[in-house]
């Protein structure tokens, strides 16, 4: 057990505060103690029920419930709502955290520490079809285990962005003692990053030829989906087309299974990115980082479907206008509402995440808008909106559960749990 | 820690934010969307058509993008919105011949890549787009660089709007070579592999022709009958246009004349291999050469070879005798003049030099001694002609493309203002709506405008050496009463920001031009 001594150690907070917190550390770990205590502990309880102040579901409805129980069986919501409608069963651990908010765990779009930071970038060709980061995976890293004490759940590991296509990223759960337990989703989307970084390959290559190159090898995919495509359809007409390791996974991203994950910032790129992917190639387009001027493209975007997932940079100083611009902010001026925000760990550590959409919120977004820019935008551009991104029955019980708002800065995750799984737990094990 | 206040805000916001949402979204389409008026009179002004005789107070009509009718006399159609342009004058939107300014960069780090297009590297949010309107240019040919051996196709665009489907003109209208050194290059080097790429060209078309003829054969199940030259013969007529690869696509158009060839020579040593080389691959009818400042010593070659010409922005070549020190200038517009070449003239690369404005080179044609007419067609007509488009731009005639700009004086005349500048019949630039010209000239916007203090007049007269008398047309006075459309009286210049109707461009990307 963790002694006050500890705590005053790793605590990075005032004194006054510090103390609070061992206070309330000491009284969850009453609480804690009292649940050890019960019967129901000998016998594997049947499910668990959170007893919280507030729980924000981040549904259709933009359902809140204050003072609301939220049941977990089997990994799954069983049941969300007041705490007198609900009826505990008897047999059901009980997490009493009566002033915390339990918000949906949040999804990542953009995340690069669920696997090795070694393999981030095979840096072979400008465009590297064939590579994905499910190789790259690391259980229970000191990276992951960090994440998801800042209530990140989910998250998509893409490659770097050091090449035009440098593979296809893996949609992976933040916690799980294995690959297969971490994985949700393999490939969970097509990494391209066009400019920026891929400039810097070799002796310096411009957008003419970068563009060039990735629609050509986006082409030649696309012409090996079609050719299959063709064969499904009529099997009688033609030969089977020869299978090609290279491309056959490309067929999902042309079937519109997982969507492709841009590396996209300043005017000219994002437009590019736009005319493309989206709308000449018909990819479901995730727009990530989407930064500098990028948002002055929102016109264009918002003839499209594509999700705009924006960070890590969260303010732009306009030279001409003189005056920061909010990114997020701007976008939604521009009336773009499938908008989230992400770190792109470990640019920006990932459990700095709600911390991102604080400051999003500092330059004018809308604190409710961010938070679901942290769960349930984020899952649909991933097309997980099925399973996490809200609290609703039948969904996946991730959820973190916060002291407060967790878009204030000054609130704390105090609890994470990944398919009903405690994965942090403060009064454990504190990080913060 | 609680936050009763949004709590409540959000719990409310439930369905009133889905509302909110609509209202947005539709004022931006809406916005978006809004049309230029169909029809439009510009009455009063001094027509310049370049290519006929000046019409004095005359009405230029523009109608669904086109110049509909220029004269004295025309009727204005009762739908018409008229525009009092009375003390300005017309002259046809400026074409900008030849430019990588809306590029990311001028050009890739291989020597030979035909397969490339500016399409992908066109960035509608550069300042010099913006810079164009201010200047009166309405048409931009984007080519890349001359630091190339073949470079890639170019595209034709007018200055406004928020993607390359919105700005485009005209797209693969030629494609870029250079005679000159590439960098790291000597010139054997560069016409080594300028002559390389056509023979592998040559080469990769007969593999192709042969390859088809086995193909053929094959889908009857029959197997090679002649030798590989008579195979490739038989071949060549069941090759399909999308059989060609990208590396080979755009030169095969190249060489049968289905797109222009655009070929920097530099120095005049260059000139005479590119016309050798265009000549050798049968596209010097369809060749225009770009030309540094010294290539006027070979004019001979290049009237002989009957092509246009584009000339350097630096118009005065300087050589300095080796052994006595005296220094020789020549302006080299005269000398392509006097030879009769026709040739365009393009701005300055560089936005802080004079040079970038077209209008100040003609003037300075002017004042070395050519006649005004070869003066404004090398920034109108003749530039649009090497793109292409001679029929469709270049000079204000009933039928072409509505790009006029609506100056406050003679154009050649430095003193003048560019006032409206018109694009296919859009509004696209209006000085009065212009915040960063405000700004920078310390003028209030619209209805508070003061004319500049004496002393400024004075200098910038000065300043400039192409204010002849001859040249001149109205001041800078006549410019001072009110003939705006009158639509925006009394806007903030923070409000101004806004493009007129129906035009749809980006913000300039702020920060220096060159990088992120």
């Amino acid at each position: 057990m963790t002694s006050r001594g500890d705590l005053n150690v790793e605590c990075r907070m005032s004194n006054v505060e510090c103390t609070t917190r061992w206070l309330m550390t000491t009284i969850a770990l009453t609480v804690a103690s009292g649940v050890t205590a019960t019967p129901a502990r000998a016998a594997d309880p049947a499910g668990t029920a959170y007893r919280v102040g507030k729980v924000v579901t981040m549904d259709a409805a933009d359902t809140v419930i204050n003072n609301a129980v939220v049941l977990e069986r089997d990994g799954k919501i069983e049941k969300v709502g007041r705490a007198p409608e609900v009826d505990i069963p008897s047999d059901y651990r009980i997490v009493d955290m009566p002033d915390h908010w339990l918000t949906p765990g949040f999804v990542d779009a953009h995340n690069h520490t669920a696997g090795s930071l070694r393999d981030l970038n095979d840096m072979v060709y400008l465009t590297n079809p064939g590579l994905r980061t499910l190789e790259t995976i690391v259980p229970e890293s000191e990276l992951v285990k960090q994440g998801r004490a800042g209530g990140v759940t989910t998250v998509l590991l893409i490659p770097g962005s050091g090449t035009n296509l440098s593979g296809f990223g893996t949609l992976s759960k933040m916690g799980g003692e294995s690959v297969d337990q971490m994985v949700v989703k393999s490939p969970g989307s097509l990494k391209i990053a066009q400019a920026g970084n891929p400039e810097r390959y070799w002796f310096r290559v411009g957008r003419t030829f970068m563009n060039y190159n990735t629609r050509q090898t986006l082409e030649k995919a696309r012409d090996y989906h079609l050719k299959w495509e063709a064969y499904e359809q009529q099997p009688d007409r033609a030969d089977e087309p020869e299978y090609d390791p290279i491309w056959h996974e490309f067929r999902g991203l042309f079937r519109r299974d997982f969507p492709v994950s841009v590396h996209t910032q300043i005017y000219q790129v994002m437009m590019t990115t736009i005319d493309m992917l989206t709308v000449r190639l018909g990819l479901r387009t995730v727009l990530d980082h989407c930064t500098f001027d990028g948002y002055k493209i929102a016109p264009l975007v918002n003839e499209t479907d594509a999700y705009t997932i924006n960070g890590p940079r969260q303010y732009h100083f306009d030279r001409t206008e003189r005056r920061m611009n909010g990114n997020a902010a701007r976008w939604w001026q521009g009336g773009v509402r499938t908008l989230g925000i992400n770190t792109d760990a470990p640019v920006v550590p990932e459990e700095e995440l709600p911390y991102q959409a604080a400051m999003a919120c500092w330059y004018g977004w809308k604190p409710y808008e961010a938070l679901r820019g942290l769960t349930i935008i984020p899952a649909e551009a991933l097309m997980l909106e099925k399973d996490v991104g809200s609290i609703e029955v039948g969904k996946q019980a991730d959820f973190g559960l916060w002291t407060g708002d967790p878009i204030d800065p000054r609130s704390a995750c105090e609890l994470t749990v990944i398919g009903g799984k405690a994965v942090y737990d403060a009064s454990k094990e504190r990080r913060f | 820690m609680n936050h009763p206040e949004w709590i409540a805000a959000y719990r409310r916001a439930g369905a009133s934010r889905r509302l909110l949402t609509c209202v947005a979204l539709l004022l931006a389409v809406a916005s978006a969307a809004a049309a230029p008026p169909e029809k439009v009179a510009l009455v009063g002004a001094r027509i310049i058509p370049v290519v006929g005789p000046d019409v004095d107070r005359g009405t230029l009509l523009i109608e669904h993008g086109r110049i509909a009718a220029i004269g004295k006399d025309v009727k204005i159609p009762y739908d018409a919105m008229e525009v009092d342009v009375s003390g300005k004058v017309l002259f046809p939107g400026m074409i900008d011949p030849h430019s990588w300014r809306g590029l990311d960069q001028p050009n890739e780090s291989l020597p030979v890549m035909p397969y490339l297009d500016v399409y992908d590297a066109t960035d509608p949010s550069r300042l010099f787009f913006e810079n164009a309107l201010r200047d009166g240019i309405t048409t931009v040919h984007v080519v890349q660089g001359n630091d190339c051996v073949i470079g890639g196709v170019t595209r034709v665009v007018r200055p406004i709007g928020l993607s390359l489907a919105e700005m485009t003109v005209a797209e693969r209208v030629g494609i870029k070579l250079s005679t000159s050194p590439k960098r790291g290059f000597d010139r054997m080097l560069q016409m080594a592999t300028l002559r390389e790429a056509f023979l592998e060209l040559d080469d990769y078309l007969e593999r192709l022709a042969e390859q088809k003829y086995e193909e053929k054969l094959s889908k009857k199940e029959k197997k090679i009958d002649v030798g590989p030259k008579e195979a490739r013969q038989r071949g060549r007529e069941l090759i399909e246009p999308s059989d060609y690869d990208d590396a080979h696509a755009n030169l095969v158009q190249l060489t049968r004349g289905q797109i222009d060839a655009w070929i920097y020579a530099g120095a005049a040593t260059d000139v005479a291999p590119a016309i050798k080389i265009a000549r050798d691959h049968g596209f010097l009818e369809r060749t225009v050469l770009v030309l540094g400042p010294e290539c006027f010593k070979a004019v001979d070659d290049i009237k002989a070879s009957g092509r246009p010409v584009v000339l350097d922005d630096e118009l005065v070549y300087r050589e300095r005798d080796p052994l006595t020190g005296k220094l020789t200038e020549t302006f080299v517009p005269k000398v392509f003049a006097d030879a009769g070449v026709k040739f365009a003239l393009q701005p300055s690369p560089d936005a802080s030099l004079p040079e970038r404005y077209l209008n100040y080179q003609a003037a300075r044609c002017v004042r070395e001694g050519l006649s005004r007419d070869a003066a404004l067609r090398s920034i109108t007509m003749n530039p649009a002609e090497a793109i292409g488009l001679g029929d469709r731009l270049g000079s204000l005639e009933v039928g072409k493309t509505a790009n006029v700009v609506v100056l406050s004086g003679d154009p050649l005349n430095f003193n003048s203002w560019v006032e409206y500048v018109y694009i296919d019949g859009i509004r696209a630039y209006d000085r009065s709506k212009d915040p960063r010209l405000a700004e920078l000239l310390g003028e209030e916007p619209e209805g508070e405008k003061k004319p500049p203090a004496e002393g400024e007049k004075e200098k910038k007269a000065e300043e400039d050496p192409a204010a002849k008398p001859d040249a001149a047309g109205n001041g800078k006075d006549a410019t001072q009463g009110d003939a705006s459309g009158g639509k925006s009286q009394g806007e903030k210049p923070g409000e101004k920001k806004d493009a007129p109707p129906g035009v749809r461009r980006p913000a300039h990307r702020d920060g220096a031009e060159g990088g992120e």
